[in-house]
């Protein structure tokens, strides 16, 4: 067995303890500014990689971040780790029956928030893949359903924290958003799981037919059965077991189990740990104490080496290109106005509540960034589009806010009224 | 004074012949007698001479009377034909008996009392052991979540608790904090948490206060609690723990299908097991 020498095994603590420290401190920074942990956490990243220490003091940088060796690749596999907590975290956040309960507007402002921004990033890809850096043909389908997904996708906890803010979390609208933005979540990482799986199979891989097939098998299985299954044996495990210590011992292994099956069906991991989160966090058993530690756990060690692992993996000086920066962003922004937003419409809100959904689901935040370093890991993307779109996800991120307060008075949009608009009639002509 | 005097007006009685038939038509009596209600029978399926006196038989032993009361006889499929009764007959109240846990396939494909709590169109009560000698209400769960719906069913509940002298109503308001987590792991302090969560609270609570305020309870011992947990789910597990005999909760929004067993709505917790008795409100326009 291959093991970290002394002095790897120095080098890789010191790392993780500087990664560590790096982010919380310049992602409170951040903070101060009322800017998400997430942007400072990136910064720092940069700050730590080839954009700064790597240029100015290159010896620093080789000395920690080389990124090759054993070191690399014990830091590349606790990157993989974080990637796949992350999304058992994400899809722990979605809430089967809130989608159902919200109905017919939710559903229609989600369907529509979702075909209009892919079929608006397929055909770019498809057509103008030039305009985004990018020349290589060969992978013309996979790039072009991934920017797709790319504009489709939206970052739920951001849109959570947005509402909050605003004092419209549990408003009707607000409902309507977090919904819409849970079943989009759900459908991109299906997709964007399937482009991966396309890509194994250019690649010489597994059948994609079986691939699929694995796939929805193990989707439906895990969010009907499965889920089933889990919701009946966790009071088992909370008797039998040190609890919620046992929960997340559980949890997090049925979150790699499921990583693991997706990966051997060709897809990637995170698909696997995203539905186990579903599957799992759906259950009446796993109280808000019980949920906050895993978020706790995962969202403040797992999240941060993950996104300041982005800033050291890329120059984001270097391969910064304004061009590239602007033309995603517009697209992205255009395509979630327009889908959400007609979504919304079709569903019945008035046109200043459906621009606010549109500017709400724009909103693109840390799945963003995990899907397009994804993308880049598997060679889908290349560095210029990437920087695109991790400032494409934090400009949507910080403009969402602000952006809703203009659209919709919040102190018109308090609990109460939502409470009184319920009681009328007219107000729930879409339900 | 009660925003709601009397909820039930016409009160329907799905009558099989069963074993529990008796002690069904029992409850009934006990419910005319408690709400001053107009009584229908209905039995699905063919009429014979032998049901027919029995039910006769049965409505003069209870002292039911034939003529303020109605019997109605009809042959076709058994929920959809009771659902047009009811329409057609204004029917306030449905009143059913119940298993209080069914098989896993005919939970998801639906008994008949299950299969008419999705679809009727007014307000129904399940009757998990009806009792040849009712004991009646004594111990009821209430309802009270942040619904515009709450604070019809809240009123429902205090009237049939005045009508059966209950002994205590305890109201629970239902906080599902699951959404937090989703706020929280951003970059929230623990403070900052604790007084979002107390914004979220004051607004209900003060909501609550304000529909008692409008009721009058009688002797009865009103009790306030609030749980976290999954809506629907929480309400059932108290009202079991607390050996309730009737659980009051408002009415879906919506018709209830298959989907809303599979990825369960808050009111399916509570059908697929049965804590107890169950009343799901309805506002009908009957009952204004």
């Amino acid at each position: 067995m291959i093991t970290l020498s002394h002095h790897e095994l120095i080098k890789f603590i010191v790392c993780i303890g500087a990664m560590l420290i790096a982010a919380r401190l310049v992602g409170e920074f951040f903070r101060k500014f009322k800017m998400p942990l997430i942007v400072g956490e990136l910064i720092a990243g940069i700050l730590l990689g080839p954009s700064f220490l790597g240029t100015y003091f290159p010896e620093i940088s080789k000395w920690f971040f080389n990124g090759t060796g054993n070191v690399g690749i014990a830091l590349n596999g606790l990157t993989s780790i974080s990637v796949i907590m992350l999304l058992f975290v994400a899809g722990m956040e979605v809430e089967l029956s809130l989608i159902r309960q919200q109905g017919a507007v939710a559903f229609k402002t989600s369907l529509v928030g979702l075909i209009i921004p892919l079929g608006l990033g397929y055909f770019f890809g498809r057509y103008f893949y030039e305009l985004f850096g990018e020349s290589n043909a060969n992978n013309i389908l996979p790039f072009s359903l991934f920017m797709g997904t790319a504009m489709a996708v939206s970052a739920l906890p951001v849109i959570a924290r947005t509402l909050m803010d605003l004092g419209l979390f549990r408003t009707r609208i607000g409902m309507i958003i977090i919904a819409a933005a849970m079943f989009d979540d759900l459908i991109g990482w299906l997709l964007f799981s399937v482009i991966l799986g396309l890509l194994n199979k250019s690649a010489g891989g597994v059948d994609f037919v079986y691939t699929l097939g694995l796939t929805l098998m193990y989707a439906v299985g895990m969010l009907t059965v499965g889920r089933f299954l889990i919701n009946k044996s966790l009071p088992w495990a909370e008797k039998n077991f040190t609890w919620p210590g046992g929960f997340l011992s559980i949890s997090l292994g049925l979150a790699f189990l499921g990583a693991a099956f997706t990966e051997y069906a060709g897809i990637h991991a995170i698909f696997g740990a995203f539905i186990m989160g579903i599957a799992i966090g759906d259950s009446v058993h796993v109280t808000e104490k019980t949920r906050d530690i895993v978020h706790q756990f995962v969202t403040n060690i797992f999240a941060p080496l993950f996104f300041i692992a982005v800033g050291l993996k890329v120059n984001f000086i270097v391969n910064f290109d304004i061009k590239i920066v602007l033309i995603v962003l517009i697209l992205a922004i255009v395509c979630k106005l327009v889908g959400a937003g007609l979504g919304a419409l079709w569903g019945g809100l008035s046109k200043k509540e459906a621009l606010a959904v549109g500017f709400g689901m724009n909103a693109r935040g840390a799945m963003e960034i995990i899907l397009a370093t994804l993308a880049l890991q598997a060679n889908l993307i290349g560095e210029h589009l990437f920087v695109a779109i991790v400032v494409m996800a934090v400009v949507t991120s910080v403009m969402a806010g602000p952006m809703l307060q203009l659209l919709l008075n919040p102190s018109v949009n308090t609990l109460k009224n939502a409470f009184i608009d319920n009681n009328n009639p007219a107000s729930q002509k879409s339900e | 004074m009660n925003l709601v005097e009397n909820p039930f007006k016409k009160i329907a009685i799905a009558v099989a012949f069963s074993p529990r038939c008796e002690a069904l038509l029992a409850e009934a009596k006990q419910l005319q007698v408690k709400l001053g209600s107009q009584l229908v029978f209905i039995h699905i399926g063919k009429k014979t001479i032998h049901q027919e006196q029995y039910l006769k038989h049965l409505i003069h032993r209870f002292g039911l009377d034939a003529n303020t009361n109605k019997i109605i006889w009809e042959e076709g499929e058994t929920v959809e034909t009771i659902l047009t009764i009811c329409q057609n007959e204004s029917i306030d109240l449905l009143v059913a008996g119940a298993l209080e846990k069914e098989n896993l396939l005919k939970y998801f494909l639906g008994g008949v009392a299950r299969k008419l709590s999705r679809k009727v169109k007014c307000s129904m009560l399940m009757l998990t052991e009806p009792n040849i000698h009712p004991t009646g209400f004594k111990h009821i769960v209430v309802e009270g979540s942040d619904h515009p719906k709450s604070e019809y069913t809240i009123a429902t509940a205090i009237a049939i608790g005045k009508a059966y002298q209950a002994a205590s109503l305890n109201i629970i308001q239902e906080t599902d904090l699951s959404k937090m987590a989703l706020i929280r792991h951003e970059e929230l302090k623990e403070a900052e948490v604790e007084a979002i969560k107390e914004e979220f609270v004051k607004e209900e609570d003060l909501k609550l206060e304000e529909i008692l305020k409008c009721n009058d309870c009688g002797g009865i011992t009103v009790c306030t609690e609030r749980i976290e947990g999954k809506p629907g789910y929480v309400i059932s597990k108290f009202a079991r723990e607390k050996q309730a005999d009737l659980l009051v909760l408002n009415s879906p929004d919506k018709q209830m299908n298959l989907i809303d067993r599979v990825f369960p709505h808050d009111i399916e917790f509570a059908l697929a097991d049965l804590p107890c008795n169950l009343l799901i409100v309805q506002e009908t326009q009957y009952t204004l």
